[in-house]
């Protein structure tokens, strides 16, 4: 309780204000910083002195740097952005599957069959005449052409979705790289027993990242490290070691994503992701697309299926019967890539058989079987025409789209929300530190004071000498 | 709840965007005029749509055969009109000079305006249209009938129908068979070249009085033969009737179709436009909000 005491005690009240000002200045630098958790000093007045008049305190003591966080708010924005991530991708894909059966531009296999059947019904009013004869042919290669357009303009998304899926596999594998990173920095630093905050904070965002990516699942190890785990329990990061992914082609030439073990064996994980991006895509890819792709190429058999048996029933204006109005190209494996208008009928349109007999140039009345294809239900086991078969298509493709906007909307709130919720436990307010530094200031002012007092006191001391 | 300015500034920018979204797809909807731009606006509306565009298609394809269908028939008609009328000039030559007392010189000159007669049934019954025979039944390209040295005639056609689409599943029949109209011996009817033949006979006959019977013979016949003409006739117009009839049908049926198809697609105008008002306002005053918001913070107070 001598007036070195007060000047001690003055000196560390310097230095612990001005650290609870660095503190603050840290807080408003990283105001905008993502995934920063804002810090707090955390003081306590230091041991005090036995005196005759009991103990006397000895001033303040910074304690340690506190970063406020909620952990489990950081699990749970985890799994928000899991799905958005999943509902995002899906979005994105089914949304080109819905442009690829786009009417809107009036080009759409709606129209394009329509013309069809109308060039066969312009035919029955002139059997014989070329005019009609060559439009048919005509509006024939459009549909097919179309039909063939469309389905590899799905088989093309199919395929920027497998890049995707192994751009996200790369990104995957990167992110994995900076977990281990950061753990071995946040082990390190946590020896000394303080906490690694800005570590910390890095890996969480690392995580999140992640998350946006593929659903997984970590904790946290005694040392500070974290384990990260994929799929079905496939380690991904583990402390500071880390396992890869990878993609190898499925049956049918698509990416499959694969987890390698410690002694190089890849394991498929495809089906075990069940949120993130690579889920989304999974989804459009495998189901959507293919169900799609699958829809295309019943209604190009089913139509030649319709068509043909007709066609070859009739005679031609050279008195020939028995030819297939489509074919299918032999080098292609599906039908709706492969149909096209058999090409002896391109080479010659006096081949279309619009007759039910031989040397009857004037009997439309094959072209009028033919024709009438166009209202009967001919699909799905006789209930649907092809035209409400293709619709119910451009429904379902509509529908995916409406489906995924809502999750995906919702999802964004729910993001939102739990990104609100952490903001409002570890983002920084500026008001709030402004006050901390006012606070702070004044303190370090009043402890300069302090210390003046102190050698004021020690200089009437000394002038007595 | 500690509210710091990052939940303001990312609250805000979620409601500009949610909104500023709802501001475009109206904006959409006004400029298009449309509901429906693609399949995700309304799927099962997108659906419903097509399948009347496909209605609408095959309307005007329906209408456009009746119409070519109507031109054929008054194709027709006009042909067996003027043939008609020649048989009945036969006829009429056949009443007027059937008695004995006619000289061979006249009989010879009746003789040979009946042969024109005969020329020119046989060119309406051999008649084209848009290239093609239209008596020949379905064997369209061949000339149904051929003029004998003895004036006889034969028939090269054959006896299909023409059928027209008129609407879903239903076909109108127009009649292509030349025989029906002009041999129609084997129905019990009147062969009209024989006949015209019979009376070129009656009239070249050298022995007048079996000529007179002849040709006499031949009034009658003429008289069924021209009636036999006008029953074909008759039947066209049941045809065109019937074609009529779908036409108008189909008029009165694409209006409701298109009326269907815009209430499912187009945009209610005026409802859209309000909507723009209340979105514009909603979005105005939250960047309004926005701004004020934003702004301040302690350090503005601090002096």
């Amino acid at each position: 309780m001598d007036i070195f005491g007060v000047l001690n005690m003055g000196s560390k009240a310097l230095t612990v204000q001005q650290k609870g000002i660095y503190v603050t200045g840290n807080n408003i630098a990283n105001v905008n910083t993502p995934g920063y958790s804002r810090q707090r000093l955390n003081l306590s007045s230091d041991v005090p002195l036995n005196t005759g008049i009991g103990p006397v305190g000895t001033g303040v003591t910074a304690n340690e740097i506190e970063r406020v966080y909620d952990r489990f708010l950081g699990v749970q924005i985890n799994n928000e952005t899991q799905s958005l991530g999943q509902w995002e991708a899906y979005k994105d894909s089914v949304e080109r599957v819905e442009m690829v059966f786009d009417e809107s531009g009036g080009y759409g296999l709606n129209q394009v069959m329509s013309e069809f059947w109308n060039s066969w019904q312009d035919l029955t009013n002139n059997p014989s005449g070329s005019i009609e004869r060559t439009v048919l042919v005509a509006k024939s290669e459009m549909l097919t052409a179309t039909l063939s357009q469309n389905y590899k303009d799905l088989q093309q998304i199919q395929r920027d979705i497998d890049s995707n899926i192994k751009g996200a596999v790369g990104e995957i594998n990167r992110l994995s790289e900076n977990l281990v990173d950061l753990n071995q920095k946040i082990i390190q630093s946590e020896l000394s027993g303080h906490m690694a905050n800005e570590y910390r904070d890095q890996r969480d965002l690392v995580l999140k990242e992640l998350s946006e990516l593929i659903d997984i699942s970590s904790f946290e190890d005694a040392n500070g490290g974290t384990t990260v785990s994929v799929g079905s329990g496939q380690v991904l990061v583990e402390g500071t070691h880390t396992y890869s992914l990878s993609t190898q082609p499925d049956a049918s030439g698509h990416r499959d994503i694969t987890w390698i073990d410690s002694s190089g064996n890849s394991v498929i994980i495809s089906d075990d992701i069940s949120k993130g991006k690579l889920k989304g895509w999974l989804d459009a890819r495998d189901v959507d697309i293919n169900d799609s792709l699958n829809k295309l190429d019943t209604l190009a058999q089913d139509l030649m299926a319709a068509v043909n048996p007709l066609h070859a029933n009739g005679y031609g204006l050279d008195n020939i019967n028995g030819r297939d109005f489509f074919t299918i190209e032999a080098t292609t494996a599906t039908t709706a890539t492969g149909i096209q208008v058999n090409s002896l009928i391109t080479g010659d349109t006096n081949r279309i058989a619009a007759a039910e007999g031989a040397d009857k140039p004037g009997d439309n009345r094959n072209a009028i079987a033919i024709a009438k294809l166009q209202d009967m239900p001919t699909m799905n086991g006789s209930t649907v025409t092809f035209g409400a078969y293709y619709d119910s298509m451009v429904s379902d493709a509509g529908l995916a789209v409406q489906q995924a906007t809502s999750y995906y909307d919702h999802q964004s709130q729910m993001v939102l929300q739990v990104e609100n919720y952490r903001e409002s436990i570890s983002g920084v307010s500026i008001d709030e530190e402004t006050v901390n530094l006012i606070k702070y200031q004044n303190a370090y002012q009043a402890a300069a004071k302090l210390i003046k007092t102190a050698d004021e006191m020690m200089e009437t001391i000394l002038s007595m000498i | 709840m500690r509210v710091t300015q990052n939940i303001t500034t990312n609250t805000l920018i979620s409601y500009i965007n949610q909104q500023a979204g709802n501001l475009l797809k109206t904006q959409q909807q006004i400029a298009s005029q449309k509901r429906i731009n693609k399949s995700s606006d309304d799927p099962i509306g997108m659906g419903q749509v097509l399948g009347y565009r496909n209605k609408i298609a095959v309307t005007d394809q329906y209408q456009e055969n009746i119409e070519r269908g109507m031109t054929r028939i008054e194709f027709n008609e006009l042909t067996l009109d003027f043939a008609s009328d020649l048989v009945d000039t036969a006829r009429e030559l056949a009443a007027e000079y059937s008695g004995s007392t006619q000289s061979a010189a006249t009989r010879q000159s009746v003789a040979l305006q009946v042969k024109d007669i005969y020329d020119q049934v046989m060119q309406m019954a051999n008649s084209k249209f848009d290239g093609n025979y239209i008596f020949a039944g379905h064997a369209t390209n061949t000339e149904p009938f051929t003029h004998l040295s003895d004036f006889t005639a034969t028939y090269d056609g054959d006896e299909g129908d023409f059928q027209i689409m008129v609407s879903d599943g239903v076909e109108v029949n127009l009649v292509a068979d030349g025989r029906k109209i002009f041999q129609n011996e084997v129905n019990g009817g009147v062969n009209i070249f024989d006949e015209l033949k019979n009376l070129i006979d009656g009239l070249e006959h050298p022995d007048p009085v079996a000529g007179s019977a002849q040709i006499e013979a031949t009034v009658k016949v003429l008289q069924d033969g021209r009636d036999q003409i006008n029953d074909s006739r008759s039947e066209y117009a049941l045809s065109l009737y019937r074609l009529q009839a779908a036409d108008e049908y189909l008029t009165n049926l694409r209006p409701k179709v298109e009326e269907a198809m815009a209430t499912l697609e187009q945009a209610d105008l005026t409802k859209a436009v309000v909507e723009l008002q209340n979105l514009e306002l909603a979005y105005e005053t939250t960047i309004a909000t926005a701004a004020r918001i934003i702004q301040p913070s302690l350090l503005d107070f601090l002096r």
